[in-house]
């Protein structure tokens, strides 16, 4: 029988013992959570809300049921409703988790690994076995570069509940704007509806001529059409209105009985003034969290890079230190014997010196630098660009709101007037009904703009208007993937 | 009614009228006063001051020119100029006129004067004057251009001849004629024969058909229009801004009617026959005279009619064209005879909720609803007699003939009271069952029996 052979690393702990102090709640379940609600709350002036167990996901339910079934909704409550109950916004605060529980791990000191090697296994001429040999062993690098890749991990983290935040301030938008779209599309209806009614009546009107005699059939199918054509307008419009309260459905989560909520039938009136747009390329500069989390890539990448430096040639470094037991047993007697070892497995940089690493290092912080510089160009651009979508949307507003719709009720009275003194048919009277009701379309899209601009001038702000600006489609594509990629 | 305060002729209160600028203007060039007014009543005849002695004409909601004796040259002063009119009440029209009314004053002499004419021109193109029917020298006809040049803004023309006819006639432009007429410059021009007695008459009305095309709501006339026009005038008023004509009973009266719209007009008067007695040719004879009670006014003619104000009563006169005696109206309106609105008008008052169905039952009730229409615009049929809504309009007056009625007295005397069982009324008793026909066969009466 061959003897048995152990070698067990005798003192890895002590090694292991000098492990880095923790950033301060990074082990807390709610990990970096705080500065995200913060944050978003200054933007959003809403509440966002990590669930993490059944009860409090049960509670959030209650709440959302309290603010939404059968009931007509803000655009206010939909941003939290939306920031309550958006299942994609919980994913992207998952990953704040994952980059704090990072931290946490490089922070631990690395576990001594215990490697068993069985001696002569297969050689039943040997006997079964003839030594076991065991090493515990611990990475001799973990415990100096422990503190550079906690820096990493640190930056990492930061950057996970920034992108948090810009997520949570992107759902925000994209609600905001979902809810302005669906009830300007619901205002939509309802304006054609009227349209509809007018054209209804000339349709009466005309059955009724063709009736008496007075209209022939080519003037009562022309008078007729309109109306039949007007209807399937009306109900593309309601198609559309129907999907765009779908939309914002989604981004509030809802489904089941919560579904059954409504949103108002007009969005609100154009304000007397606007809000103060001074220094706003300033206020975009120092706010924007998508320009936060470029900054944070970018120390994020030069502690990576400054670690690349520091380790570039022991990289795969490995110094095992620990101590030997052997154990023999000859003849019913086993002896025991423990000898200090060191191993030291290391690349010999004979080839690879690290300097391309390096290099990929320098250059990946060169990017990261460039990534901010043309975000900060870019942030700029998109302060002033929502500025002037602010300003020119709201005058076009106001100027179907003071001029436009004036001029058409001067029309409708006039009409009325030309229709009383039978200088005008009824058919000319409710077409200029309907040609107001054409510029009444005209002015709820204009105010549509409008207050879509004015969610885009937050946006431009804190950020998150990559949702907003582009329309149906932005909103759907954060719902789905808000908390993937991290 | 009359107006005393607008009165016009020579004494202070025609003075008062003329405005300074251009009496400082007239009278440093020694010509006569420009008399003005802007009153769109009938004023009262003026008696001839000088001259031979004629029995004045009555303009209906209009006025006679004053004039002055020069050298034994009448001499009378036209301003061509903008002018404001009030067609009716609630309808006021920016017209081109004469002196301060389109249309302009009339111009009264006698057989035989020589008549001097200042024409000064306020309008911002040249004008002329032609003298519709007038015999007199080529220079004076006042065609642009081919008789003389045209009078250009800010300047005076005289024209001078001698009136070697009586009759009726027109003075008019005849530069840029289309649109001056359109814009309402035309005027009458009435000589009296030499013999105050001969074809002599109590009371001699003037009537002067024009017409214009004015959107309802707006001030202006629409100058290019052929046929479409929407205001069928008498003076440049539309009833009930026409003023009655007033007849003393048993009164010899004579109505002139001249014609510078663009279509004719067959004059009716009712109660009446006359008989035709002047046209801008001169003088029917008795003998050839024919008897009417409609008159057919051609486009560019005046005639005249004559007729005894035997029957007591109020009887209407108008144009037989019924288009004619309505204002502003649509012409591109559906028939709504027959049609039931119910339903319409319930959808239309879900957008327009002061809608009111009209038409329905024809169009009565638009001379009886006083719905607001646009500004500016008098409705389509109006106006109210002693029993109710008149439904007329445009070219309609009312001939009262009533007794003792004063020489020169031309105020409105009111409604006639129909004497006790001239007046049809509501029938209780049995009424013949009423024959009827439901097709367009030709019927042949039965011939008399023979009694014998």
């Amino acid at each position: 029988m061959g003897g048995l052979k152990m070698t067990v690393m005798a003192f890895p702990f002590a090694l292991g013992a000098c492990a880095t102090t923790l950033p301060t709640g990074i082990t807390a379940p709610g990990a970096g959570f705080a500065l995200v609600a913060s944050k978003t709350h200054e933007a959003t002036g809403r509440r966002s809300v990590w669930l993490q167990s059944s009860a409090q996901a049960q509670q959030v339910a209650g709440e959302i049921h309290a603010l939404v079934h059968r009931k007509t909704i803000t655009a206010d409550t939909a941003v939290q409703v939306a920031l309550l109950n958006n299942r994609g916004l919980q994913a992207s605060y998952a990953a704040i988790g994952i980059s704090a529980a990072e931290v946490w791990q490089q922070a631990t000191p690395e576990n001594p690994v215990v490697s068993v090697g069985l001696l002569g296994i297969g050689a039943p001429e040997l006997g079964l076995f003839r030594a076991l040999e065991s090493v515990i062993a611990v990475n001799l690098l973990d415990a100096p570069t422990r503190q550079r890749r906690v820096a990493v991990a640190q930056a990492d983290f930061q950057r996970a509940q920034m992108q948090a935040v810009l997520d949570t301030l992107a759902l925000a938008n994209a609600t905001r704007t979902a809810w302005i779209d669906a009830v300007a599309a619901f205002e939509t209806v309802a304006l054609l509806n009227r349209a509809a009614q007018s054209a209804d009546a000339s349709s009466e009107l005309a059955f009724q001529l063709g009736r008496t005699g007075a209209l022939n059939r080519a003037a009562q199918a022309r008078e007729q059409v309109f109306d039949a054509e007007l209807a399937a307008q009306t109900a593309e419009a309601r198609l559309a209105a129907a999907s765009a309260k779908e939309q914002l459905t989604r981004l509030m989560g809802l489904w089941g009985t919560e579904v059954d909520y409504f949103v108002p039938d007009a969005l609100p009136a154009l304000p007397g003034s606007l809000r103060s747009t001074a220094g706003l390329e300033v206020r975009a500069l120092q706010n924007r969290v998508d320009l936060e989390v470029a900054r944070l890539s970018l120390a994020a990448t030069a502690a990576a890079y400054g670690l690349t430096d520091a380790t570039r040639t022991l990289t795969d470094l490995e110094v095992i230190a620990g101590a030997e037991l052997e154990r023999e047993r000859e003849d019913g007697n086993s002896e025991e014997e423990v000898t200090p070892q060191i191993e030291l497995e290391f690349a010999i940089p004979i080839y690879d010196s690290g300097k391309a690493r390096l290099r990929k290092a320098e250059l990946s912080y060169l990017q990261a630098a460039n990534v901010l510089a043309e975000a900060a160009v870019n942030v700029r651009s998109e302060a002033r660009s929502a500025e002037t979508q602010y300003r020119g949307t709201y005058a076009i507003a106001r100027q179907y709101r003071d001029v436009v719709l004036p001029l058409r009720r001067i029309i409708d009275e006039e009409s009325l007037l030309a229709n009383n003194g039978m200088i005008t048919s009824t058919f000319e009277l409710l077409a200029d009904v309907r040609e107001g009701l054409g510029s009444q379309l005209d002015a709820a899209e204009a105010k549509h703009q409008f207050w879509r601009a004015a969610a885009g001038l937050d946006a431009a702000i804190y950020g998150g208007a990559g949702a907003a600006g582009g329309g149906d489609g932005g909103g759907v594509e954060l719902a789905a993937g808000g908390g993937a990629g991290h | 009614m009359l107006n005393r305060r607008q009165l016009l002729g020579t004494g202070v209160a025609g003075a008062t009228l003329v405005s300074t600028k251009t009496w400082s203007q007239t009278a440093n060039r020694s010509l006569p006063e420009a008399a003005l007014t802007n009153a769109a009543g009938t004023q009262p005849p003026v008696a001839p001051v000088s001259g031979p002695d004629y029995n004045p004409v009555v303009t209906l909601n209009g006025w006679t020119l004053p004039h002055r004796m020069k050298d034994g040259v009448k001499e009378f002063h036209l301003v061509a100029e903008p002018v404001e009119r009030e067609l009716a009440e609630g309808t006021t029209a920016y017209l081109w006129g004469y002196n301060g009314t389109s249309i302009g004053p009339t111009i009264e002499a006698v057989e035989g004067d020589r008549v001097r004419i200042f024409v000064t021109n306020r309008l911002p193109e040249h004008t002329t004057v032609h003298w519709h029917g007038l015999i007199l020298p080529s220079g004076m006809d006042g065609v642009q251009g081919l008789s003389h040049p045209g009078i250009p803004p800010g300047k005076t023309f005289a024209y001078e001849f001698d009136l070697v006819k009586s009759g009726t006639f027109m003075y008019h432009p005849h530069a840029d004629e289309m649109v001056q007429m359109a814009m309402g410059m035309m005027g009458m021009f009435v000589v009296h024969p030499k013999d105050p007695a001969f074809r002599r008459v109590d009371r001699d009305f003037l009537i002067m058909l024009n017409a214009f095309d004015i959107d309802p709501g707006t001030y202006i006339p629409r100058v290019m229009e052929m046929t479409d026009f929407n205001l069928w005038t008498w003076n440049s008023r539309i009833f009930p801004g026409i003023d009655p004509l007033v007849v003393n009973k048993g009164d010899d009266v004579r109505v002139r009617v001249g014609n510078l719209t663009m279509t004719n007009h067959p004059i009716h008067m009712h109660g009446y026959d006359f008989k035709v007695s002047c046209t801008d040719g001169g003088w029917v004879p008795p003998e050839a005279a024919w008897p009417e009670v409609s008159i057919d006014i051609p486009v560019g003619a005046m005639r005249a009619f004559d007729f005894k104000a035997d029957h007591e009563g109020d009887w209407a006169i108008h144009c037989h064209k019924s288009h004619h005696t309505m204002n502003a109206m649509g012409h591109d309106i559906p028939t709504f005879i027959g049609a039931d609105k119910t339903q319409v008008t319930q959808k239309i008052r879900q957008l327009q909720p002061e809608y009111m169905p009209m038409g329905t039952a024809g169009m009565a009730d638009m001379g009886e609803m006083e719905m607001p229409i646009p500004r500016n615009t008098t409705p389509m049929m109006t106006g109210w007699g002693k029993h109710g809504p008149i439904e007329m309009g445009g070219m309609f007056s009312v001939v009262k003939v009533r007794p003792g009625i004063a020489t020169g007295d031309y105020a409105d005397p009111g409604w006639y009271e129909n004497p006790p069982g001239t007046q049809a009324a509501e029938w209780t008793g049995d009424v013949p069952e009423p024959i009827q026909v439901a097709d367009a066969v030709t019927r042949y009466t039965d011939p008399p029996r023979s009694r014998g």
